[in-house]
């Protein structure tokens, strides 16, 4: 009951904010120099074709009305036609986007989960050499710079070495064999998901795990640790049953906290590894001027963001019973 | 570890107020020095000033050596080290080693200014939303949320596109821009505790305005937090300007270390010369590295929970 209300509530919250991304954007894009209409409508088009994107997409009609447009586009997925792919948008965010949420989720799962269980080792033998180099390797691996590790890791793993393919989601030679079923068609996605998938986790696992360090460090003090030890329970019991369940929450909220962040980051990696993800798409789009794509991808990556913000409270409320009471 | 006894022999006398706060200072000097995580953020952060410094010698030297304009006459493509380019050059001949000096400078620049503004503008939103509660500062929190689920690097990207090329104080002023919520959500919450301190109800029966007691009451109060906040920031100031650099969004009038990385990438090098790939990107994870660590031990200094517990464990 209470854990649904909770829910709702945060649901609408995350709506009413993105309401305010997609009406800070559609001011941005009027405001700025230059005419929106150019900007929407590739020149090349056909004056036909041109005045009909235009009148689907309002922009004939006054400022106020645009938006109404422009919102109810947004929601029947009608975000005009890429200058670059001359399809409409929505079909390129629709191939795009589970490609990114495949990545960006499974490299936050990773990491978390990976930072969590070294965290609440080290924080188990602090002061300990293991403790010191574990601490030290974390604040190095959370500073790295993310393109250039990327850049790094395909100079010597996938140029030198050879392990890896250098970039990309998929070989077509896998593909376009008929006989390819299913399993050999993951594993050739899985192997070119590797290199990039290690990248966005050496970068995201130090802070989690220092995190969950000093959260550790925190329970350990408290009372109930001193009862469970009294009880005589073990020392592995202990950790893993008392001290580390009330420590993950920190981890959850630095991980809410973190998501936008970790956009970023994937959308770096993307690029480099030439990853077929939205993110990927916006820098390119931003780059070649094709305004239609770049804001849907934007408004994408926005509720992308948003969505995982809603999950990660989920867990919070889940993992902490204090907060549904 | 507690304030020596100096201190609070300072404190007594009521009139030596001014060397009590100094030797607050030194004392907390003591302790930051004293980590060896604030030590070594210290000595990486001045081995980067220095080069920031020298950084405007070897233009002086030769023309040959100046990062952007600078070419070397004898060389066509990218080279080795050698004793004259000690770390080589790029495939323009110019001169790596002065391209990394200078992009200290550029890294210092962007990083503490755009630092500087955010903390300005955090600490003001976080303690006017703080103080005045209510409607303000439910206002001011949602719009502090919004900023913060979107990825800011993404943003500027998009604001980049819109307004055309940036220059670097632009970009500067647009990572501020993206960067306070983080800090004006810690100063409001010190803020709401802080109100509900006797000096505070003393400052407003005494009649002073509410700009007077944001600024002369709660502001020294909250300082030593934004300061704190300030070095992390210039850590992802840094980030985020070499980010957009390295995707080739950023000023095409200065050489910065993302810069240097884009034009390895972009003309292909990376395979080949790694004399060109390392360096920048071994710069900009050090100096990250250096100002993170200063947090990390200034956050020792100012929270006395995680300092050392002699008794523990």
């Amino acid at each position: 009951m209470h854990f649904r209300k909770l829910i709702f509530r945060r649901i609408i919250e995350v709506m009413a904010i993105f309401f305010l991304i997609l009406t800070g954007l559609f001011l941005l894009f009027h405001l700025s120099p230059g005419d929106p209409v150019s900007r929407m409508v590739q020149p090349g088009m056909s004056a036909e074709d041109a005045s009909m994107l235009i009148s689907q997409l309002g922009l004939d009609q006054p400022l106020w009305l645009q938006y109404l447009y422009y919102v109810k586009n947004f929601f029947t997925g009608n975000f005009g036609i890429s200058f670059h792919y001359g399809q409409p948008v929505i079909h390129i965010i629709g191939r795009r986007l589970p490609n990114t949420i495949l990545l960006f989720t499974t490299s936050v799962i990773l990491s978390a989960a990976a930072g969590v269980f070294w965290g609440k080792l080290v924080a188990w033998y602090k002061g300990r050499p293991i403790d010191t180099w574990v601490t030290i390797l974390a604040l190095v691996c959370h500073t790295l710079f993310l393109p250039w590790i990327a850049l790094l890791f395909i100079w010597i793993f996938a140029y030198h070495v050879g392990w890896f393919p250098l970039n990309g989601m998929i070989t077509p030679e896998v593909w376009i064999n008929p006989s390819a079923g299913f399993l050999t068609k993951a594993a050739d996605i899985g192997h070119h998901m590797l290199l990039p998938l290690l990248t966005l986790f050496i970068i995201h696992v130090g802070s989690y795990l220092l995190i969950m360090r000093s959260s550790m460090l925190e329970t350990l003090k408290e009372d109930y640790i001193l009862t469970a030890r009294a009880k005589g329970l073990s020392e592995k019991r202990v950790r893993n049953r008392h001290a580390a369940p009330n420590a993950y929450l920190p981890v959850v909220t630095s991980i809410g906290l973190s998501l936008a962040f970790s956009i970023n980051g994937g959308a770096l990696t993307e690029t480099v590894f030439s990853w077929p993800g939205i993110g990927r798409e916006l820098i390119f789009a931003v780059s070649n001027n094709d305004y239609p794509l770049a804001l849907a991808c934007f408004l994408f990556i926005s509720l992308v963001v948003l969505v995982a913000n809603v999950i990660v409270d989920v867990l919070y409320a889940y993992l902490d019973p204090r907060i549904r009471y | 570890m507690n304030f020596s006894a100096e201190t609070r022999a300072a404190c007594n006398t009521a009139a030596a107020k001014r060397s009590y706060n100094l030797q607050r200072f030194l004392d907390g000097w003591a302790l930051f020095y004293e980590n060896p995580v604030g030590k070594l953020g210290v000595f990486l952060l001045a081995c980067f000033g220095v080069m920031a410094l020298i950084s405007y010698i070897p233009p002086l030297i030769d023309p040959m050596y100046h990062p952007m304009t600078g070419v070397d006459p004898w060389i066509s493509n990218a080279t080795g080290p050698s004793a004259k380019h000690w770390l080589g050059t790029d495939n323009l001949g110019r001169d790596l080693f002065t391209q990394l000096l200078t992009g200290a400078r550029i890294a210092f620049m962007v990083g503490i200014s755009a630092a500087f503004m955010s903390i300005v503008f955090g600490t003001l939103i976080g303690m006017i939303a703080g103080y005045a509660g209510r409607v303000t500062d439910a206002a001011l929190m949602r719009f502090a949320d919004m900023i913060m689920v979107m990825p800011s690097l993404l943003v500027v990207l998009l604001l980049a596109s819109l307004f055309g090329q940036l220059n670097i104080w632009i970009i500067v002023l647009l990572i501020a821009l993206f960067r306070w919520p983080g800090v004006s959500r810690v100063i409001r919450s010190q803020t709401l505790s802080l109100k509900q301190r006797p000096f505070i109800d003393m400052a407003r029966v005494a009649g002073a305005s509410h700009m007077r007691i944001i600024f002369r009451h709660i502001l020294p109060n909250v300082l030593p937090m934004a300061c704190l906040y300030m070095t992390f920031r210039v850590t992802s100031a840094i980030i985020v300007e070499a980010a957009l650099a390295f995707l080739g969004f950023g000023d095409p009038n200065t050489v910065s270390w993302g810069m240097m990385l884009q034009w390895v990438w972009k003309t292909g090098h990376m395979f080949q010369a790694p004399y060109w790939l390392l360096p920048p990107g071994i710069c900009i994870s050090l100096i990250t590295l250096s100002f993170y660590l200063i947090g990390r031990a200034m956050e020792e200094v100012l929270d006395p929970r995680l300092r050392k517990e002699e008794n523990f464990e």
